[in-house]
């Protein structure tokens, strides 16, 4: 690719005050203790009243508040914006997209305006669509990446018959949304995105994750809408995340020692604590979110961004990776301050 | 004339058919929608107007009509109704636009009353003139300024206080784009610092269509079809449109949102051409040139025009030959040009100002709309050819920076171009903005608690449409722009979610009295200063972190502190460290926060009418009254803490809640204990040895008297501090006490401190020693100074629920900036909205962080006008008589009732108005004069301010009470003006001289 794309700045959205353990817990029957021993996830956020189910947030209010923050913080005008991706497993509506619901509430007009179905790799799926814009001569260009679970979980749900693998759907994700500004010139942040990697590897497997949903076909249907493999899971993703780590360090031609920042995979809290411990850069400095927001999916690499980028130093490099275990899809990013 | 870096268009307002303010304006461009609909049926019946073949007259039937157009919020403008009705809705239009305008350029109408602002309107005939004054039996005062067409300008002058040139403008379909030339010369001549400018159209009779129609000129359905092969002619359009115009400089130095910039005008004239109607190619190249050359311009570089391009098959020809032959040289891409008038129809007197509306919009939002008709191009036109390309589709506009064109030309050969570039763009930041901007204050004011509700709901509208951000930014237009109205609202919020919900419900819950606060004076205010006791780990941190001014002064108190306690007190609070308020540092903690809560509110414009300080509290309020520096009190506040805490143990102190008479007995039996506070009536401290103070809590624990060890470190304010008090003179040695600047109610004299009194070494060190006499020092403050407001400042409140157990003034309102460990900027921003709505006009910028007044300011949907008020078709009490119309049977646009023979006053009498036969006669004849409903005439309505009466309707006043009045005699003017302040006060005058012509 000749020309470089740079993260101007990011913006993000996580909706009410956060969730703790024990409120989740008093709501889901469950002990706080399992939640923090097993899944290790603190707070997360929703964008639906968690006794009543009524949905304040939707996930175009989250990514264009989100969208505005970034724009706002890049020192840009909606104007200056010449696409729109976003990434996300659950649209408010599967048409219009949310995409361009986003467009509209930012004011935005007569630009590309785009979704990505996707999930853990969602943000690094668009921010690599969105570097072959800039490559292509636009000078702007907002990337969203966000996920609701409303439609997913289940606030009325008999917590004490749901068996214990779908319960942990319930203290393991959490809604949100982040977003980036790519640009063809260093600004703001001036943060250069020197490689990506973006590689479907799930040939023949089957999946570790399924986000499922109803339609009038199969409303009554009794399938379970979220289903995730968790021993596939635990198996495969810290191996992935090996090798996404080597595989972009080569490419880039860095070495461990050179990374100042290591955003790992965000799955929960106790995993991305073992998957970082896998990983072993013991001299990059982990920007991790998951433990205060939950796995909100599409958002988790933006969110991470988010954090990292007031802390990245002129010259810093990080490196972050994310996998998605739905049909094992590798991803990862090489940034450096200039 | 010298252009310099331009003209920038700070403000806008319009309405144009089906667009009813400039947003749907813009999408109405933007989605390439028709305006165009049948005439209404108060303006004229076509059918009245036969063709040769029985259809209706091509271009009667149809056209562009405004939306309640004779829609008028008469009270706003304190208009009389029969006023309001016989003004031309021209000038009532424009009266609502220029108001609207001037808030979206981000500045409060009323704040620019009395400047040198310009006024220039185009407007084109005089048909409400023509109309209305052909009656000579119903010419009347109002009436004639009413028809004027230079009343359009000057009532905008008049109204909002503009004292700079104020003129109408006419050259026809061109006057608008005149009139802003001539605005922008106003400007860059220095004649003007600001300028309104823009013009306004109503079709009020067919005349001019019929004109048209005799010319050939009319199209078939009404609608201008611009450089389409479809092109017939003009349909005629009605609009009202304004810009406010800054000297480029002038706006990027106020921070004003800049939507486009004028770059060069020009106008010129066809002369002596093929006729006095016909367009001329000639002229109109030269003045696209000469705009072109004063805007420093190549043609070749102007991306697009907005042509003419009325839709006239001659008029369209000569205008894309004019172009071609300029803009069509020399370029790769093709010049993009089209006409708003496909979208509207061809709106006269506004056709220049609606181009240039669209042309500010187009660069300020960077794409083109595209022109309507513009898919069946009129291949005689040879567009390609010529270097120019029709717009079929929105263009989107390049990165950088962008020039356009403007043409609008007249009738009778006054043409006129403008050239506008793209507003220019701050450099871009070399850091992202990462300062979490607080808590903000909404303010919205209007003229009557009703009005105020109803713009409440549409705010509340547009934030809920935005995406949810800080709403501090938001916030602060809303003081710069939506201050100034008597009834006043104010919420504080930090992001627009939370402050679109605050401003829903103030809409749609309570009583408008509840939401909307009108204050007669100002607040006035008085400090309270904490004294030792309120402090905690910590205090004031969450307030340093979201207040940018407390930031500031908390860092210059710290300062000032640190050559006398070699640490920073500042660092210790934000970590919350307990050792930042121990021991020797426990005042100066205090002392720091008080100073710098005191200068926060001082610099938001809160001055303190008088200040009080509790014990230590008295250094602070001696640095805010101007007695002391900051560095004096600073060096005196970390001795007394070093002295004090050095004092040997043993002491103690001890809070009753009974009054001193109730411990007399107890302390004589007592030598080693002492009264060291007299806080209220059963509120006082005691001090002393700590075995003593002991002995006197079991006696009062007997006797069931609630006693509190307050856990201080020493025997304050008691004989058991002398051992120190040499060395705190000392130490109060070198500081030089002023006199006040601010009346200051000492503690220890328990009174206001008198001329002769000074806060010198002696009255610190005696301070120190003698009781606090806080509930004297109190109540003397309040019988001297009668303060709305006590604020205390300190870490939490101590001395407010002192305060209000000592019996004050019910009235007296108590507030607080950093009322508890969870306080932050929220709290300190209510602080200021309650004073608002009291009366207070703070500096609001002092209030966000510099990230955020640094900005352009957001843009706040305008004022909205009451519709409850219409003067043309639907007068207040329509008359019953109809005007037989004669031949042609238009219905012309008549003023009805408020002009005719005023209606026989209603019977509904007020109470007081059947006790009072002289103010029964008053109000119905200003009723009368004004055609005011009789409940709208009360007795406390002031004649200029409620009632805009004027010379010539006091003189109508004078003979119709006369005439209600037989008994009254001879009154003279010169006798009644002093007495035309209100109803009431006229009413009184005129029965006292009622009463003395009969003792006569």
């Amino acid at each position: 690719m000749s020309a470089t794309a740079y993260l101007a700045a990011t913006g993000s959205a996580l909706p009410g005050p956060p969730v703790d353990n024990a409120t989740l817990g008093r709501a889901l029957g469950v002990s706080e203790e399992w939640v923090d021993i097993f899944v290790g996830t603190r707070t997360r956020h929703f964008g639906w009243d968690l006794e009543t189910g009524q949905v304040r947030h939707t996930l175009a209010d989250l990514c264009a508040q989100a969208g505005g923050a970034a724009i706002d913080a890049a020192g840009l005008d909606p104007v200056d914006i010449e696409f729109v991706l976003l990434a996300t497993a659950t649209p408010d509506t599967l048409l219009p997209t949310t995409a361009s619901e986003v467009a509209d509430r930012l004011g935005l007009m007569y630009l590309p305006a785009f979704q990505i179905q996707s999930g853990c790799a969602g943000a690094v799926q668009a921010l690599d669509l969105g570097r072959t814009l800039i490559a292509g001569g636009a000078r702007a260009g907002l990337v969203i990446g966000g996920d609701v679970t409303h439609r997913h979980l289940d606030p009325h749900r008999d917590v004490a018959r749901v068996p214990t693998e779908e319960l942990v759907n319930y203290v393991l994700f959490g809604d949100g949304a982040g977003a980036a500004v790519l640009t063809a010139e260093p600004v703001a942040e001036r943060v250069a995105v020197r490689g990506v990697l973006n590689r479907f590897t799930g040939l023949g497997r089957p999946p570790g994750q399924t986000v499922d949903w109803y339609g009038i076909s199969d409303r009554h249907s009794e399938r379970p809408m979220l289903v995730e493999d968790y021993k596939a899971i635990e198996e495969s993703v810290p191996t992935m995340a090996r090798e996404i780590l080597w595989e972009l360090l080569d490419q880039l031609e860095w070495t461990p020692d050179d990374l100042d920042f290591l955003l790992p995979p965000q799955l929960s809290g106790r995993m991305t604590e073992r998957i970082t411990e896998h990983l072993d850069v013991p001299g990059a400095k982990e920007v991790s979110c998951v433990a205060e927001t939950g796995n909100t999916g599409n958002a988790l690499v933006l969110l991470q961004l988010a954090r990292l980028l007031p802390d990245l130093p002129t010259g810093g490099r990080a490196l972050a990776i994310a996998v998605e275990s739905s049909k094992w899809i590798k991803t990862g990013l090489g940034l450096e301050k200039v | 004339m010298a252009y310099g870096d331009g003209v920038a268009i700070v403000g806008i307002d319009c309405a144009f058919p089906l667009a009813r303010d400039t947003d749907a304006y813009w999408e109405l461009l933007l989605r390439g929608g028709d305006a165009i609909g049948d005439v209404p049926t108060e303006r004229w019946d076509p059918a009245a107007f036969p063709a040769a073949d029985g259809a209706a007259r091509a271009g009667l039937a149809r056209g562009g009509f405004l939306d309640g157009a004779d829609v008028f919020d008469n009270d706003f403008f304190s208009v009389p109704p029969r006023e309001a009705a016989a003004m031309d809705p021209q000038q009532r239009l424009l009266l609502h636009s220029a108001w609207r305008a001037v808030e979206d350029s981000g500045v409060a109408p009323g704040s620019l009353a009395g400047s040198g602002t310009g006024v220039y309107v185009g407007v084109m005939g005089g048909e409400w003139g023509r109309l209305h004054l052909g009656d000579y039996d119903r010419v009347t005062p109002q009436l004639g300024a009413g028809s004027s067409a230079g009343m359009t300008a000057n009532r905008i002058s008049y109204q909002l206080g503009f004292t700079g040139p104020s003129m109408a403008v006419d050259t026809a379909c061109s006057s608008s784009l005149v009139a802003v030339h001539l605005g922008v010369g106003a400007l860059l001549s220095g004649e003007c610092d600001t300028v309104l400018a823009g013009g306004v159209n109503l079709v009020m009779s067919p005349a001019l269509g019929l004109v048209y129609h005799q010319l050939g000129l009319a199209a078939a359905d009404g609608r201008c079809k611009p450089f389409s092969a479809l092109a017939d002619g003009i349909g005629r359009s009605e609009g009202v449109g304004l810009v406010v115009l800054r000297r480029l400089s002038d706006a990027v130095a106020d921070g004003q949102r800049i939507y486009a910039v004028i770059r060069g005008t020009a106008v010129n004239q066809d002369g002596r051409s093929n006729g006095i109607t016909a367009p001329n190619r000639w002229s109109q190249e030269q003045v696209v040139a000469t705009a072109c050359k004063r805007a420093g311009v190549e043609p070749r570089e102007v991306t697009f025009v907005e042509a003419h391009g009325t839709g006239t098959a001659l008029g369209d020809t000569i205008e894309c030959a004019a172009l071609g032959s300029l803009h069509g040289e020399g370029r790769a891409e093709p010049c993009a040009i089209g006409s708003v008038k496909g979208n509207l129809g061809h709106t006269e007197g506004a056709a220049g100002i609606a181009g240039l509306i669209k042309v500010a919009l187009a660069l300020h939002h960077r794409i083109v709309p595209a022109s309507r008709f513009a898919d069946r191009e009129n291949p005689q036109l040879r567009l390609a050819q010529r270097g120019l390309r029709l717009l079929k589709s929105p263009l989107r506009l390049p990165p950088g920076p962008v020039v356009a064109g403007l043409s609008s030309f007249g009738m009778g050969g006054t043409n006129a171009h403008a050239v506008l570039g793209s507003a220019p763009r701050p450099a871009p930041r070399t850091t992202a903005k990462r300062a979490r901007p607080g808590a903000g204050v909404f303010t919205l004011t209007a003229d009557t608690p009703g009005a105020l509700i109803r713009n409440l709901t549409e705010q509340a509208d547009a934030v809920a449409r935005r995406p949810r951000t800080a709403a501090a930014a938001l916030c602060r237009q809303s003081n710069r722009v939506k201050t100034g109205l008597p009834y006043r609202f104010a919420v504080t919020a930090r992001d627009t979610e939370e402050l679109a919900g605050a401003l829903r419900e103030a809409a749609a819950g309570g009583l408008p009295e509840q939401v909307a606060h009108r204050p007669w004076s100002r607040p006035s205010v008085a400090f309270l200063f904490t004294g030792q006791g309120a402090q905690y780990a910590g205090m004031t941190a969450g307030l340093y972190r979201e207040s940018a001014a407390y930031r500031q002064h908390l860092d210059a108190a710290d300062a000032a502190l640190l050559p006398y306690v070699d640490t920073s007190v500042r660092d210790l609070l934000l970590a919350g460290d307990e050792r930042g308020v121990a021991g020797d540092l426990t005042q100066p903690a205090l002392f720091a926060v008080a100073y710098a809560l005191a200068a926060t509110l001082t610099a938001f414009g809160i001055r303190p009418a008088a200040v009080l300080g509790h014990s230590v509290g008295e250094f602070a309020a001696a640095v805010t009254a101007g007695v002391l520096t900051l560095d004096e009190a600073a060096h005196l506040v970390a001795a007394r803490g070093r002295l004090m805490h050095g004092l040997p143990e043993g002491g103690a102190m001890l809070s009753v809640q009974a009054g001193p008479d109730a411990l007399r007995q107890l302390l004589a039996e007592e030598p080693q204990a002492h009264i060291a506070a007299l806080n209220g009536p059963r509120d006082t401290v005691l001090s002393g040895t700590a075995e003593a103070l002991a002995r006197i809590a079991e006696t009062l624990e007997e006797a069931q008297v609630r006693a509190r060890d307050l856990q201080a470190p020493a025997a304050f304010h008691s004989p058991l501090v002398r051992p120190v008090l040499d060395r705190l003179r000392s130490a109060a040695g070198s500081t030089e006490p002023r006199t006040p600047e601010i009346p200051v109610f000492s503690t220890r004299y328990g009174r206001l401190l008198a001329d002769t009194e000074r806060m010198d070494a002696d009255y610190w060190a005696a301070q120190a020693e003698s009781p606090v006499l806080f509930a004297d020092a109190l109540a003397d403050l309040e019988t001297v100074c009668a303060p709305t407001h006590l604020v205390e400042i300190g870490p939490r409140p101590q001395l407010l629920p002192l305060a209000g157990r000592a019996g004050l003034a019910t009235s007296v309102e108590f507030l607080h900036p950093a009322p508890g460990p969870e306080a932050g900027g929220s709290e300190l921003a209510e602080l200021v909205a309650q004073l608002y709505r009291t009366g207070l006009d703070p500096d609001w910028e002092r209030l966000y962080d510099p990230e955020v007044t640094a900005g352009s300011g957001e843009k706040l949907r305008g004022y909205s006008f009451s519709t409850a008020h219409r003067y043309w078709t639907a007068p207040p009490a329509p008359r019953t008589e109809q005007v037989p119309a004669a031949r042609p049977a238009a219905t012309p646009p008549r003023p009805t009732s408020p002009l005719a023979e005023p209606a026989e006053p209603a019977t509904t009498d007020p109470v007081s108005r059947d006790r009072d036969p002289v103010l029964a006669a008053v109000i119905d004849a200003v009723a009368e004069v004004g055609s005011y409903p009789l409940e709208q005439v009360v007795h406390s309505a002031r004649f200029y301010e409620d009632l805009g009466f004027d010379s010539v309707m006091i003189m109508q006043l004078k003979d119709r009470i006369e005439a209600r009045l037989p008994h009254l005699g001879e009154v003279s003017v010169q006798q009644l003006l002093p007495a035309l302040r209100s109803v009431g006060t006229l009413a009184q005058f005129l029965g006292g001289h009622l009463t003395e012509g009969v003792r006569a």
